[in-house]
């Protein structure tokens, strides 16, 4: 099956990725609903694209108490809407925090793939996000350890100056 | 002949059971026995049916039609009432007998009252089975007033819907503040003001001592304090395993508060070839390994898949449940997970009040071992990362050179997951060594 890549080298963090996905997955131009995340990275000179891997247990899946959520012809795992009751089970379920809750509407909801054509990798300008036929893996634990050595580095300062 | 599965208990650790050796043996099929009480349905979705947001058809997590498609012989109505470990016999209450190779005993549990005068009257409701639904839907109406004893996570699952109903409600709890097995006292205390703001009054440290017909309603009398009149009482004041059926089985029982029967680490009884999952098994808790009964929804689920790949043949071995409870009341999300309170973890918090937000991390040594959670569910931030939470405290990655960070902002944990690497550690573990299915069986099985 074919997952999102994520390439957080080529990442220049103009949040296109997340504009496009909260349009495609709630109709709206709203950073805070979309299911890809952009962590800033190394005092906001770094940035990071941050989604579901469609993992192999899918613990959001296997955790729903009336199986709201199921894997699609995509591969990816879903929720079913006229299922879920909003119980929030999910969210607290899933180990990677990929899993979210849209207080408007009730319902759980989390990267679906687009059907088979992400709106991320699509908005995407650097290829930061792309859609491949590869193995899931994790695109930003090397990255993310380098690029945060300026926060740990200020956090040691701030302890050592008696700063809370 | 193919093996023949007993499944006693047609909640969520027997249906998760059922679909996974059906999933573990696709086309080829042994002969599945459900014998349940009441028809199988979700108890994790009865507050959204008390609520009026989902129809009862809603909660059934099986159907006669699907269990016939699944193969399954059921024996719905009917309760278990002594196994015979050495025949391999189950006797059920109208002295009928079903004969087995291996056998899940999934009994679950029932809502436990203290022993206090007037607490089996009428308008005194548990909520804890479809029919306590029920009886609670048809008592609570439109300016109906409530009254729930116990301040627990159950009776916070239901306060929306009761509050939803129209009704105006008033939670009693002996203890001296509201949640006391679920989160800790400064954040129980930030969850108290909020609910003050939102209709709901709350009476802590309130001794209920009996319960009384008066003119058409109930009263409620405390050991101090005035008394309090309802139209409708609800019992949260806990559970209790239903494992009364199984005195003369020889199984063993844990005499420790919570009781539970012992099982190791595949979900084996002392009894062979019988397994126990669910809220009757007394299981290994993930982080420390000591068997608890911990009466939540993903431990009941993990154990009904371990159990069911293991009739099926398979070897699988399980790590653990880890505790987490997350409850929305009034739009305020409050969650906790692993060893919440813990006195000899180091401990970091911070609290907003200003905006009703609190968390908590624990600590030992390097390891993450337990969080709490609670802010405004419609502010993103208060869940945003909840679930990394949980990734750092069941892989237990080295958090060792965060620890000031997070000390210093434990609401910003997001930096701290990614880069100690805990997706690569995540990626690998499944419960049952193989990728999950999706939740729809194959469409009907055949017995060979």
């Amino acid at each position: 099956m074919k997952i999102l890549a994520l390439h957080p080298e080529k990442c220049t963090g103009c949040l296109r990725c997340e504009l496009a996905c909260s349009y495609m997955q709630t109709g709206t131009y709203q950073p805070s609903k979309s299911v890809i995340r952009v962590s800033p990275l190394e005092g906001y000179t770094s940035y990071a694209p941050y989604t579901c891997t469609q993992c192999a247990e899918g613990w959001c899946m296997t955790a729903c108490p009336v199986g709201a959520i199921a894997i699609t012809a995509a591969g990816a795992k879903d929720v079913i809407d006229d299922k879920c009751v909003g119980c929030k089970l999910c969210t607290i379920a899933c180990p990677y925090g990929t899993m979210f809750y849209d207080s408007d509407t009730a319902k759980a909801y989390k990267c679906n793939l687009c059907g088979g054509a992400p709106a991320c990798a699509d908005a995407c300008p650097t290829q930061a996000i792309t859609y491949e036929a590869v193995e899931t893996a994790d695109w930003l634990g090397d990255f993310a350890a380098e690029r945060t050595a300026y926060v740990l580095a200020a956090d040691r300062a701030g302890v050592r100056a008696g700063v809370a | 002949m193919p093996p023949r599965h007993l499944i006693v208990g047609g909640g969520t650790a027997g249906l998760n059971c059922i679909r996974t050796i059906r999933e573990e043996e696709g086309s080829v099929a042994s002969e599945i026995t459900l014998v349940s009480a009441e028809r199988p349905y979700s108890r994790m979705v009865l507050p959204y049916y008390l609520g009026q947001t989902i129809a009862e058809s809603h909660v059934y997590t099986a159907t006669p039609a699907s269990l016939h498609a699944w193969n399954v012989k059921t024996m719905l109505g009917r309760r278990a009432t002594g196994l015979d470990t050495a025949n391999h016999t189950l006797t059920l209450d109208d002295g009928a007998t079903v004969e087995f190779d291996d056998c899940l005993i999934a009994t679950g549990s029932r809502a436990a009252k203290p022993p206090i005068a007037g607490v089996d009257g009428p308008g005194v409701h548990c909520f804890w089975t479809l029919d306590e639904a029920r009886a609670v839907i048809a008592g609570v109406t439109p300016g109906s007033r409530v009254v729930m004893v116990g301040a627990g996570f159950i009776a916070f699952t239901i306060l929306n819907a009761i509050l939803s109903r129209g009704a105006t409600l008033t939670i009693v709890e002996v203890a001296p503040r509201i949640l006391p097995r679920m989160v800790d006292a400064a954040c129980a205390d930030i969850v108290a003001r909020w609910l003050a703001d939102h209709r709901v009054t709350v009476r802590t440290a309130a001794t209920l001592t009996q319960i009384e017909e008066w003119r058409g309603k109930r009263k409620l009398s405390f050991a101090k304090g005035d008394p309090l009149l309802a139209d409708v009482v609800i019992m949260a004041t806990g559970i209790r395993t239903n494992l009364e059926w199984l005195e003369e089985s020889g199984i063993e029982t844990s005499a420790e508060p919570g009781g539970g029967i012992l099982v190791d680490d595949h979900l084996r009884s002392s009894a062979k070839r019988v397994y126990a999952a669910g809220d009757v098994a007394r299981g290994p808790n993930l982080l420390t390994g000591t068997l608890e009964v911990h009466a939540i929804e993903p431990t009941a689920q993990e154990h009904g898949r371990v159990v069911g790949a293991n009739m099926a043949g398979r070897d699988v071995a399980y790590r653990g449940s880890l505790v987490m409870n997350i409850v929305e009341v009034a739009h305020l999300d409050v969650a906790s997970f692993g060893q919440w309170e813990d006195a000899g973890a180091e401990v970091y918090t911070a609290v907003r009040p200003e905006r009703s937000q609190y968390r908590k991390l624990l600590f030992r040594g390097g390891q993450l071992t337990g969080a709490v959670i609670c802010g405004p569910a419609a502010d993103i931030w208060t869940t945003n990362d909840v679930g990394m939470l949980k990734g750092l405290v069941s892989t237990r990655v080295d958090l060792s050179s965060w620890k000031a960070h997070l000390e210093q902002n434990p609401f910003d944990v997001k930096p701290a997951f990614l880069a100690t690497r805990a997706t690569a550690r995540l990626l690998p573990m499944t419960i049952l060594g193989r990728p999950s299915r999706s939740p729809e069986l194959p469409q009907s099985v055949m017995v060979k």
